[in-house]
C-alpha cells in the first residue's frame, strides 16, 4: 500500500477519506472489526444473492409477460441447477474456487424448511415471508429500470426499433393463441414493450449479481483462510473481480417452448461493468426511490428532488431504521441475510446494542459499511480504467486522481449521507 | 385491626436497618409492604359498605393532660387512600434502582413514609393527626435531598419551608378549634364547634385551607411542587404525587369539610373559584413545558383543582368524585411519573425538544410508549379509563351547584388531551434520532410496576363500581352532615350577628 501522496493536503471536507483512496485504500476505516464485519455480511448477503440472480432470470426467462405469475418466486430445479459461471467446474473463470456452480448448500437447506426449521407445503413458506425475499431484488430492479440515463447504452437500445423487433416475435410467439393478450398487445403495443423492457433489467441485475455472489463467497472462503488481513485487501480483490467479469456480455434471452428469442442478443457487446455494474451502484447505492420504507416522503413539500438524478436515498444513505427509512427497505434484505450470517458475526451482534432484539438494524449498518467498500471498489476501478496510477511519478498525473477522488466525494457531502458515521465503529 | 397498618411498614424499616446484607434491603421491604397492602385489602374485604361512620377503632389513652390519645379509625374516605399508599410503596421500591446507592437507607426512609401516611389517614385524634403529617417530611426531605437531581439542595429545602409552614397552619387551626370550642380532649369526635362564631370559623378554617392548600398544593400556593417534583428521584415522586399531596385533599375533606360544614357551605363558591384557577392554570403551565417530568407535574395541579371543585360543590356526588378522583389520580400520576422515570433513566434526557421516535419498535421503548399513551389517555378523561369515571362523576356532581366553574373545568380537561398529545407526539412518534438511539433494552421485569397501575387504571375504568362503593356510605353521612345543620347553622349565625 502506499503511504504518502506528493500533493500537498487536500482541503475537501473528507481530506482524510481522499487521502486514504489516494493511498489506496477504502472509504471504510481499516480497523479488524470493520474487516470482519464487511467480509461476514458478504457471505450472509452473497447465499440470498444466489437465489435472487437465479429468479431473476427465470422470470426474465421464462415467466416472461405471464399476466399472473403468481410463481415467479417458486424456483424450479432447474434454475437452482443453473452453473453460476464463476463457480464450479464448468465456470468461464472459477472466482469461487471451493464452490460448486448449481445452488448454495445452505440456501438449499433454507428453502427446504425455512425458518421455521420445518418441512411445510411450500406455499406456506411463501405466505408467511419464510423464504428468500424476491422483493428486495425486484426494488433494486425497478430502481435501475426507473433511473436509467445513467451512462452506458443499454438504455438507449431498450428504446431502439430493433428491440421493438426483437420484443415484438417474443411476445407474439409467447401469447400464440391466446386472442384476449393479443388483441390487447394490439390496442397497447406500449405497455408491452415496457413491461419487456422490465425484462430486460431483470435479466441485467439477473446477470449482474451471477458475478457477484462468487466473488462474496470466495471472499468469504479467503478470509476465513487468513488470506485477507485488512480492509484494502478486501477491496483489492473486488476491484479484480470486477475487471475479471468486466467484459462479460448482457444479455436477455426469452425461451418459449424449445425456442430462445434474442430479445437483447449477446452480439450487441453490452458489457457488465457498463451496462450492469455501474448504474446498478449509481441505481441502488445511490439514488433508488424514496418511498421504500416506512416513511413516505411529502413529494408536495419538496422532499423528493425534482430531477432523478438528485435522489440520494441509496443505501450510501439509508436510515436503516425502521422509522423515516430511505432507500432500501432494511428489513427484506436484512431479513434475508440474518438466516445466513457466519458464527462470528452473530456473535459479535450479539454483544452490542440489544443483540438478537435489533439484530436486523446492526445488520443493516454492517451492509452499509460494506457497501461503502464495495462503492470504494468501484471508485478505485474507474480510476485505474479512466485515470492513472496511485504512485504515478507525474505531479499532473496525481491532481487528475485528486480532482476524481473529491469529485466522487463530493456526492457524500449532502447531509444525509453516511459516510463520516461510518468512519466511526460506534455507528451500529 | 388497624394498628399492623402502622406497625408492619415500621417493623420493616427496622429490619431493614439490622439486616446485614444491604442489598437485600428491597426484598425485605417488599416483603413487608406486601403484608401492609395485604392487610389494607383484607379491611377493604372486611370493610361494611352500610356504614358511613368510622370503623375498626382503636382507642389507648396516652397523654391525657395532653388530649393526646393512640386513636386510629378508618371509613370510606380514608381505607381506599390505605390501600394507594401500600400499593404505590410496592412501585416505589421498583422504581429507579439502577446503581442506587444507600438502598438501605432509601428503602428504610419508604416504609417510614408508608408508616407516616397511614398513621395520618387512620388518626382520629387531631394531635396524633399532625405528628404523622409533621413526622413523613423528614423522610421526603431526605429523599429529596439525597436521591435527588442536580438542584436536589434547594428543592428539598423548599419542599420542607413550604411543607413545615402547612403543618404549623394546620397545627394552629387544630389548637384553636380545640380550645376556642372548649372540646375536652382533641378526639376528632369531641369536637364541636357549634358554639365558634361565624369570624372564629371563617378564620380556623382559613388556616386549615391554606395549611392543606400548601399540600395539595393549589394556586398560588404551588411553586415548592414543580421543583420538587422535578428533582425528585421518580420512585420519590411517585410517593409525592401519589400519596402525600392526597393528604392535602384528605385533610380538607376530613378537617374542613366535616368539621365546619356550614362556613363550608359560605366559602364553597371561592373554593371553587380557587380549584377552577388551579386547573386551568396547571394545563396552561403543562402546555407551556418543554421537560416532560415538569409538564407531568403542571397536570397534577390541574387535576387536584377538580377535587377542589368537587368538594367545594358539596353533592353526594361531587365528593363522591373528589374521592375517587383522589385515587385515581394517584394511580395515574404514580404511571405517569414511573414512564417519565424510565424514559429519562433510558435515554439521560427529558427535554421535548431531544426525544422523539420511542415507539420504534427495534431501538425505541414500544412498550413503555404505549403504556405512556394509555396513562396520557386516563389523564385526559377517556372512557373505560379510571380517570374518566372519576372526572365524569366530579363533573356530574358539581354542575348543578357551580355550572361555570364545571364548564371550566371540563374545558380544561380538553387542555389535558392537548399536553398530552404534545407530549406523546414529540416523544413517541416521529422518527427516532439514531445518534442517539443507543439505549439499553428493557426487559417486562424494568417495567412491571407501569403494567400493574395501568391494569389497575383499565380495570377500574371498566368497572368504576369497585373504586366507589368503598366511599358511597361514607359520602352520605358527609354531605348529611354538611347540608342538614349547616343550614340551621348559618340561619344561628345569621341571627347571632343580627
Amino acid at each position: 500500500m502506499l503511504t504518502t501522496t506528493k500533493l500537498p493536503p487536500s482541503t475537501h471536507r473528507y481530506s482524510e477519506i481522499i487521502h486514504r483512496l489516494e493511498a489506496g485504500g477504502s472509504m471504510l476505516p481499516d480497523t479488524p472489526e470493520n474487516l470482519m464485519q464487511i467480509i461476514g455480511i458478504y457471505k450472509a448477503y452473497a447465499v440470498p444473492m444466489d437465489f435472487y440472480w437465479r429468479d431473476l432470470l427465470y422470470i426474465a426467462e421464462r415467466v416472461f409477460l405471464d399476466p399472473l405469475p403468481f410463481f415467479k418466486y417458486f424456483l424450479p430445479q432447474e434454475y437452482l441447477d443453473l452453473p453460476n459461471h464463476y463457480a464450479g467446474e464448468t465456470a468461464d473463470y472459477r472466482v469461487w474456487q471451493k464452490g460448486e456452480a448449481s445452488a448454495h448448500p445452505e440456501l438449499l437447506e433454507f428453502m427446504d424448511k425455512g425458518e421455521l426449521k420445518q418441512k411445510l407445503p411450500k406455499i406456506f413458506h411463501h405466505l408467511w415471508h419464510d423464504r428468500i425475499n424476491m422483493e428486495f431484488a425486484e426494488a433494486c430492479m425497478r430502481a435501475m429500470l426507473w433511473h436509467q440515463g445513467m451512462g452506458g447504452q443499454f438504455y438507449d437500445y431498450l428504446e431502439s426499433e430493433e428491440y421493438i423487433q426483437n420484443s415484438d416475435r417474443a411476445i407474439k410467439a409467447y401469447f400464440k393463441g391466446n386472442p384476449l393478450m393479443l388483441g390487447l398487445y394490439k390496442l397497447f403495443p406500449e405497455m408491452f414493450y415496457e413491461k419487456v423492457r422490465e425484462l430486460s433489467y431483470y435479466a441485467n441485475l439477473g446477470l449482474f449479481w451471477e458475478v457477484m455472489a462468487p466473488v462474496f463467497f470466495e471472499m468469504s472462503d479467503l478470509y476465513d483462510a487468513g488470506e485477507f488481513k485488512t480492509v484494502p485487501d478486501a477491496m483489492n480483490f473486488l476491484i479484480n473481480g470486477i475487471f475479471i467479469a468486466a467484459g462479460r456480455p448482457i444479455y436477455h434471452h426469452v425461451y418459449i417452448g424449445a425456442e430462445c428469442y434474442e430479445i437483447i442478443p449477446k452480439s450487441k457487446g453490452f458489457m457488465w461493468l457498463y451496462e450492469a455494474a455501474l448504474p446498478y451502484v449509481e441505481a441502488v447505492f445511490y439514488r433508488t426511490a424514496p418511498f421504500r420504507g416506512t416513511k413516505s416522503y411529502n413529494a408536495q413539500a419538496k422532499q423528493v428532488p425534482e430531477e432523478q438524478k438528485d435522489f440520494h436515498y441509496g443505501i450510501l444513505y439509508a436510515d436503516v431504521f425502521p422509522v423515516g427509512t430511505a432507500g432500501i427497505p432494511p428489513t427484506l434484505l436484512m431479513q434475508d441475510m440474518f438466516h445466513f450470517l457466519p458464527p462470528y458475526l452473530l456473535e459479535y451482534y450479539q454483544k452490542y446494542c440489544r443483540g438478537e432484539d435489533d439484530i436486523l438494524i446492526q445488520l443493516g449498518i454492517t451492509f452499509q459499511r460494506s457497501m461503502y467498500n464495495v462503492t470504494s471498489a468501484v471508485i478505485q476501478a474507474l480510476r485505474v480504467a479512466l485515470l492513472y496510477p496511485l504512485d504515478d511519478p507525474n505531479q499532473e498525473h496525481l491532481l487528475k486522481n485528486r480532482q476524481f477522488f473529491e469529485a466522487q466525494l463530493d456526492r457524500f457531502l449532502r447531509p444525509e449521507a453516511r459516510l463520516s458515521d461510518i468512519q466511526s465503529q460506534e455507528y451500529r | 385491626m388497624l394498628t399492623p397498618l402502622l406497625l408492619i411498614p415500621l417493623f420493616g424499616a427496622i429490619a431493614i436497618a439490622l439486616y446485614p446484607k444491604p442489598q437485600a434491603s428491597r426484598t425485605i421491604a417488599t416483603i413487608f409492604s406486601l403484608v401492609t397492602l395485604a392487610w389494607s385489602l383484607y379491611l377493604l374485604s372486611q370493610f361494611d359498605l352500610n356504614i358511613g361512620e368510622i370503623q375498626f377503632t382503636e382507642f389507648h389513652r396516652w397523654i391525657d393532660p395532653l388530649g393526646l390519645n393512640y386513636s386510629l379509625g378508618v371509613d370510606g374516605l380514608s381505607l381506599p387512600l390505605l390501600a394507594l399508599n401500600g400499593l404505590l410503596t410496592i412501585i416505589a421500591l421498583y422504581t429507579n434502582r439502577k446503581d442506587m446507592e444507600r438502598s438501605r437507607l432509601h428503602d428504610s426512609l419508604i416504609l417510614l413514609i408508608n408508616a407516616g401516611i397511614a398513621g395520618a389517614l387512620m388518626s382520629q385524634n387531631l394531635l396524633f393527626f399532625i405528628i404523622f403529617y409533621e413526622l413523613e417530611l423528614i423522610p421526603f426531605y431526605l429523599l429529596i435531598a439525597i436521591w435527588g437531581g442536580e438542584k436536589r439542595g434547594y428543592a428539598s429545602t423548599k419542599f420542607i419551608l413550604y411543607t413545615a409552614v402547612s403543618g404549623l397552619l394546620v397545627l394552629a387551626a387544630f389548637l384553636g378549634i380545640t380550645f376556642l370550642s372548649h372540646s375536652p380532649s382533641f378526639e376528632f369526635s369531641d369536637i364541636a364547634i357549634d358554639n365558634l362564631d361565624l369570624t372564629s370559623q371563617l378564620i380556623l378554617l382559613t388556616a386549615l385551607l391554606i395549611g392543606f392548600g400548601i399540600k395539595i398544593p393549589l394556586v398560588p400556593l404551588h411553586t415548592w411542587m414543580p421543583d420538587t417534583y422535578v428533582e425528585a428521584s421518580p420512585s420519590t415522586t411517585i410517593l409525592l404525587g401519589g400519596i402525600f399531596a392526597k393528604l392535602g385533599t384528605y385533610g380538607l375533606l376530613r378537617f374542613g369539610l366535616q368539621l365546619f360544614p356550614a362556613t363550608w357551605h359560605i366559602i364553597s363558591p371561592s373554593l371553587a373559584i380557587i380549584g377552577t384557577v388551579s386547573v386551568i392554570y396547571g394545563a396552561m403551565n403543562a402546555i407551556a413545558q418543554r421537560d416532560i417530568k415538569r409538564m407531568v407535574a403542571y397536570s397534577s395541579i390541574g387535576h387536584m383543582g377538580y377535587i377542589l371543585v368537587a368538594a367545594a360543590a358539596g353533592t353526594e356526588l361531587s365528593v363522591l368524585g373528589a374521592i375517587a378522583q383522589m385515587i385515581a389520580h394517584g394511580l395515574i400520576l404514580a404511571l405517569l411519573f414511573f414512564l417519565v422515570g424510565i424514559v429519562e433513566q433510558t435515554t439521560g434526557t427529558r427535554d421535548l425538544d431531544v426525544l422523539n421516535g420511542l415507539m420504534n419498535p427495534i431501538r425505541g421503548l414500544p412498550l413503555t410508549s404505549g403504556l405512556l399513551i394509555l396513562a396520557g389517555m386516563a389523564s385526559a378523561g377517556i372512557p373505560g379509563l379510571v380517570g374518566f369515571a372519576a372526572e365524569f362523576v366530579v363533573f356530574q356532581g358539581s354542575f348543578a351547584t357551580f355550572p361555570i366553574p364545571t364548564l371550566l373545568c371540563i374545558f380544561s380537561s380538553g387542555l389535558t388531551a392537548v399536553y398530552f398529545v404534545i407530549l406523546i407526539n414529540r416523544t413517541c412518534f416521529g422518527k427516532l434520532d439514531n445518534v442517539r438511539a443507543y439505549y439499553t433494552r428493557l426487559t417486562i421485569n424494568d417495567q412491571w410496576p407501569a403494567l400493574v397501575l395501568t391494569a389497575i387504571v383499565l380495570f377500574l375504568g371498566v368497572q368504576p363500581n369497585w373504586l366507589l362503593r368503598w366511599m358511597e356510605p361514607t359520602t352520605t353521612t358527609l354531605v348529611s352532615e354538611l347540608h342538614a345543620p349547616a343550614i340551621v347553622q348559618i340561619a344561628e349565625i345569621d341571627n347571632s350577628y343580627r
